[in-house]
């Protein structure tokens, strides 16, 4: 019987999301298992995902970075100005590309750096420091677009970048073409086996879960608390950067009032749906990862079957199965 | 121990639940097919979520639209931001629809997808927010610029061509802007009238009521608000009143929400007038999708569909409010 519990204890949230899967398989076949509504499965939650994963690095610190949607539309918003100005002065959009690239994760990445300051070296709680940007980013994004759209210059590299992606073989979708797995795809994939590399592997990933799980006996153990925490929250930025990366491209263009919006709550929940603890201390990518396959089902099967579920309930249907999805991983009673 | 199994069924519980709905809820699969060729037409329509009185109104037409056609497979979806919207269309291309039929919630981001939908020959009705690339097979938009015009010209002709108004602007946008613009140059042209301040207030009501507050700070005077949209002129109303001078301001909101045209109706004297801007356009969308589709002769009925349709917006008077009149619209 404790076998039995343990075992639902580390794998529930892989529980939760096959037993959801089948059920949504077994109510709509013909769509649900359709190759294509698989690749989109995972193509849709590229960013989030992406997120998440860092996210999770800095969860298992014991901190949270409320700032990262607004990171992520502001570094997008720079990284088109970027490309607009360079594709304005050398006419290669290819170069312009590269450039929008540097900028965007480099923006992040500096972003990250100035959420690690406010944490590690200011003291402010991580709530109130990450809550700063989470508004400020956000503004400066609005600003830069005068509360409006930022258009992309590139016509074709740009956004082949955001929707292509190597073609499976054999499999087709609806319209003729080939199936692709997107580069934001194997971006995501490539993410999380480098976090759970950092995070299983590495002396840093050991002092990021030292330093959460107790602080103070972290710094005893001659543990760098402080440059960890900062570090942590750097990477957070350079993965938003990636996301923002993924998700620029593939909209080629920037609304800047609503990208990335909700961003850091969907991430906090994937994190916590993995069963990473939000006091920090322990916590898995892999279970992260499933975390976000799990809302981006949920959404799948709402709007899948929304001649059945009402759009006004549609939230209610989806807060149930969080909900459900959390208690079947609980089982031992605290 | 106990409790362990407790959570483990309610949990499951909560998922069955789900399951029941789903099958109960899947009842209308025996009736026969609408189109010619004996397949059930497939539609979707993705539209912003309700987040104010108008996009409110825009859900509740395109339901009334889609209960009319019960033969047809309706995946009708809100969205937030255009992220959702995006999810929503694939999700609605891998379903095999026919048509899709689409408010969108920004122009630029809908653009790529909007792009992929036409590449695959699917219906494709674009309503109110435009793509940047001619892509829709019809596009049915409100007249934001004859909403400007007509509105400041009503406002102009009542004050006599005299008098301090100020102006309620919305989000930043193209709708906006088309307003905006098309107001002003009414009243430039209009020497006698002067406006004192134009501020946004988001098309939001709360936001409306406190840049309104500050603006009756400001002025001691102000004759007329332009307030361009009913929920704002229902924030910048109650700023009025708190501040007691409802016997000096009236006001022009738009989009004929049923509570404004009502009072219009009864004649009172804040709201003298108010102007459409009908969020049933959705419904025209759908209807048009449906009766493009139904017969199976899309090619023939595309021949002499009109590829651009703009909706006039008409003044809401008082002997003419009657029509405007939705008492069951949720807007």
């Amino acid at each position: 019987m404790k076998k039995w519990v343990e075992f639902f204890e580390r794998y529930g949230v892989l529980i939760a999301f096959v037993l959801l899967f089948v059920i949504s398989a077994a109510i709509r076949p013909d769509v649900v298992l359709k190759p294509e509504n698989l690749k989109n499965l995972v193509n849709q939650n590229v960013s989030v995902g992406i997120i998440a994963i860092g996210m999770t690095l800095v969860i298992i610190t014991g901190g949270i970075d409320l700032s990262v949607g607004s990171m992520l539309a502001l570094s997008s918003a720079l990284s088109l100005l970027a490309l607009r100005k360079a594709v304005g002065d050398h006419g290669s959009e290819a170069a312009a590309s590269l450039i929008a690239f540097l900028v965007c994760v480099g923006s992040a990445a500096a972003m990250g750096a100035f959420n690690g300051l406010m944490v590690a070296y200011a003291r402010i709680v991580p709530f109130i420091a990450t809550l700063v940007g989470l508004v400020g980013f956000r503004s400066l994004c609005s600003g830069i677009a005068q509360g409006g759209e930022i258009r992309s210059a590139s016509d074709t590299v740009f956004p082949a970048l955001g929707n292509g992606g190597l073609p499976v073989p054999f499999l087709h979708i609806d319209g003729g073409g080939p199936l692709v797995i997107t580069y934001g795809m194997l971006l995501f994939v490539g993410c999380a086996f480098a976090a759970g590399f950092v995070l299983n592997w590495t002396k840093l990933g050991r002092h990021l879960i030292a330093t959460g799980a107790n602080e103070r006996a972290a710094v005893y153990s001659a543990v760098p608390t402080k440059r960890v925490k900062f570090i942590a929250y750097a990477l957070m930025g350079v993965f938003t950067g990636l996301a923002a990366f993924a998700q620029v491209t593939r909209m080629n263009s920037v609304a800047s009032g609503t990208m990335g919006q909700y961003y850091e709550l969907d991430a906090i929940a994937a994190v916590v749906i993995g069963g990473t603890s939000l006091s920090g201390g322990k916590g898995r990518i892999w279970a992260t990862v499933a975390g976000v396959l799990m809302l981006g089902l949920i959404s799948n099967i709402l709007t899948i079957n929304s001649d059945k579920i009402s759009v006004y309930y549609q939230g209610a249907v989806k807060g149930g199965i969080i909900l459900a999805a959390v208690l079947l991983q609980r089982s031992r009673s605290e | 121990m106990r409790s362990v199994l407790r959570l483990f069924y309610l949990g499951f519980s909560v998922l069955m639940v789900l399951v029941l709905a789903s099958c109960s809820g899947g009842g209308g699969g025996g009736s026969a097919g609408g189109s010619s060729s004996g397949k059930k037409l497939r539609i979707g329509v993705s539209i912003p979520a309700a987040d104010h009185g108008w996009t409110a109104g825009v859900v509740w037409w395109s339901k009334q639209a889609t209960e009319l056609y019960p033969d047809v497979e309706w995946t009708v979806v809100t969205a937030e931001t255009s992220d959702k919207q995006i999810k929503d269309l694939e999700d609605m291309m891998v379903k095999g629809v026919d048509a899709i039929v689409v408010l969108a919630t920004e122009s630029a981001p809908i653009t790529p997808i909007a792009e992929e939908i036409h590449k695959r020959k699917i219906l494709l009705i674009n309503v109110d927010r435009g793509f940047l690339k001619p892509v829709a097979d019809i596009f049915i938009e409100g007249d934001n610029k004859a909403f400007g015009r007509k509105s400041a010209e009503y406002m102009v002709q009542r004050l006599g061509g005299k008098g301090k108004i100020v102006i309620l602007e919305g989000i930043p946008s193209t709708v906006n802007t088309d307003r905006v613009e098309a107001a002003k140059a009414v009243f430039k042209a209009n020497p006698g009238i002067e406006i004192l301040d134009s501020q946004t207030g988001m098309w939001n009501r709360e936001k409306a009521h406190d840049v309104m507050q500050t603006m009756l700070l400001k002025f001691n005077q102000i004759d007329a608000v332009w307030a361009q949209d009913d929920d704002m002129a229902e924030g910048a109303e109650q700023a009025i009143k708190e501040a007691g001078r409802e016997k000096q301001i009236w006001m022009l909101g738009g989009a004929g929400k049923k509570e404004i045209v009502k009072r219009v109706k009864d004649g009172d004297s804040m709201f003298p007038a108010d102007i459409t801007y009908p969020p049933s356009m959705i419904a025209i969308g759908i209807h048009q999708a449906v009766s493009v589709l139904r017969d199976g002769k899309r090619e023939e009925i595309m021949k002499f569909m009109p590829r651009h349709m703009v909706i006039d917006v008409d003044m809401i008077l008082p002997d003419n409010a009657d029509r405007y009149y939705f008492p069951d619209s949720v807007f």
